[in-house]
């Protein structure tokens, strides 16, 4: 069975891994670059728990073959805090209590920042939307879809705030 | 089991590997789960990610689709307003940026919706096998043609005459319960043309020809569409599934052509 050397940018970084035909992104991820945050779910692209960025897109990692992807920029839940400073759906997220058992919120937090990176300003319908592939068992969505929009709110008054600054 | 996945850089390497037994995947979203939870003979993998299928090109009222556009795509380019809501009632964004055009023609009812506009909007594409190339309808292309599919091409249809309604579970990501999608031409209040295709109601995409015999040279009104509609039961071979029942689908299929033709 052959291998291939597949080269990715991961949150900025540079990495390479050995894959086999069978290797998914999502299998490369977590055990050949020990980033655990996209989780293995339905392995059928249906619950969304894998989600992460490709190319700046959200796909279900499960079903990407990794050989197919040599050359791409991978976003992961691991590259949006900076240092010890959570950004601001995570943020939202924690100070929403927007995750109950957490399994389903790296995937969350990434169909969130592929919505706000197109829309950022969503009505709550748009957020409904933008996440209907990402299942949530504990069934919290309520708290997840306002958390997201506070993310939006906040990252929207920041914006005009450094605006204002800039033209003073 | 999977054992290798190429990723040609053009169309001919990825036909002569096809040619020679490897499956076409676009994205990958119907074949992946496959292979990810069931047993299956070596199996090698064509990924048509470089191969330059990938592409939306609008020359006057002809629309041509790459067969490994995404979803996304068309979801997101403007030229292409009646699709853009039907690809929104297809799965989710993140299987939308992976799943391709030319891969919704071969994914199994109930999905499948894009094929379904494809069909009423008779839609061509283009067929390469290792001896040439060759056009043929999306309604005449079957399950399993030999060869790859490379462009679907149609004409944009005129204002206000594409209809399309997918019922389902869920408002968004499920798969279709009924979906109805026809393009429909009326002069002077009378029916003069009909297309019409339906998903989740058969095996395959239906083109509903009881149903646009029953439309054409009347009025679009109400008691038209309930014939059309009783017309319609006898060429739907509806299933059971997760979803719902045959018995159920024969049911609602009336009323959602209502709504896909008359907007109520």
């Amino acid at each position: 069975m052959p291998l291939r050397i597949v080269n990715v940018k991961v949150n900025g970084v540079d990495q390479a891994f050995m894959a086999k035909p069978d290797t998914t992104l999502l299998l490369a991820l977590r055990e050949q670059l020990g980033l655990m945050g996209a989780k293995r779910g339905c392995a059928q692209g249906a619950c969304g728990s894998c989600t992460v960025l490709l190319d700046g897109a959200p796909v279900v990692s499960c079903l990407v073959p990794a050989a197919t992807i040599d050359g791409a920029a991978v976003a992961t839940v691991e590259g949006l805090a900076d240092g010890q400073e959570l950004n601001d759906v995570q943020q939202a997220f924690v100070d929403g209590f927007a995750t109950q058992c957490g399994f389903c919120t790296p995937g969350m937090i990434m169909s969130a920042e592929a919505l706000l990176a197109r829309n950022p300003d969503p009505t709550a319908d748009e957020v409904n939307e933008a996440i209907s592939g990402n299942v949530c068992r504990c069934t919290g969505y309520a708290p997840i879809v306002s958390a997201i929009l506070e993310a939006a709110r906040r990252r929207r008054d920041r914006a005009g705030t450094a605006e204002q600054e800039a033209t003073r | 089991m999977l054992t290798e996945v190429h990723v040609p850089d053009d169309v001919s390497a990825a036909v002569r590997l096809i040619a020679g037994g490897a499956t076409a995947i676009g994205g990958g979203t119907s074949v992946l789960p496959w292979l990810n939870d069931y047993a299956s003979p070596p199996t090698e993998l064509v990924s048509l990610r470089r191969t330059g299928l990938a592409g939306i090109r609008v020359d006057g009222q002809t629309v041509e689709l790459g067969a490994a556009t995404t979803l996304a795509q068309v979801e997101h380019d403007e030229r292409l307003a009646d699709l853009n809501a039907v690809v929104r009632s297809i799965a989710s964004t993140p299987v939308r940026t992976l799943a391709t055009v030319g891969g919704n023609l071969f994914a199994r009812q109930p999905h499948g919706d894009l094929a379904v506009a494809l069909v009423a909007l008779d839609a061509r594409v283009t067929l390469v096998d290792d001896t040439g190339s060759r056009e043929l309808s999306v309604e005449e292309l079957g399950d399993q043609p030999s060869g790859l599919v490379t462009t679907v091409t149609f004409e944009r249809p005129q204002p206000g005459t594409f209809k399309y309604v997918k019922a389902a579970r869920r408002r968004y990501n499920s798969a279709s319960l009924v979906t109805v999608a026809a393009t429909v031409t009326e002069s002077d209040g009378i029916v003069t043309g009909a297309r019409v295709a339906l998903g989740g109601v058969g095996p395959r995409v239906i083109r509903a020809h009881a149903v646009e015999a029953a439309l054409v040279g009347q009025p679009l009104t109400v008691e038209t569409v309930r014939a059309a509609g009783e017309a319609g039961r006898g060429e739907i071979e509806p299933a059971d599934d997760a979803y719902a029942s045959a018995w159920y689908r024969t049911r609602v299929f009336p009323v959602h052509l209502r709504r896909a033709l008359l907007g109520r």
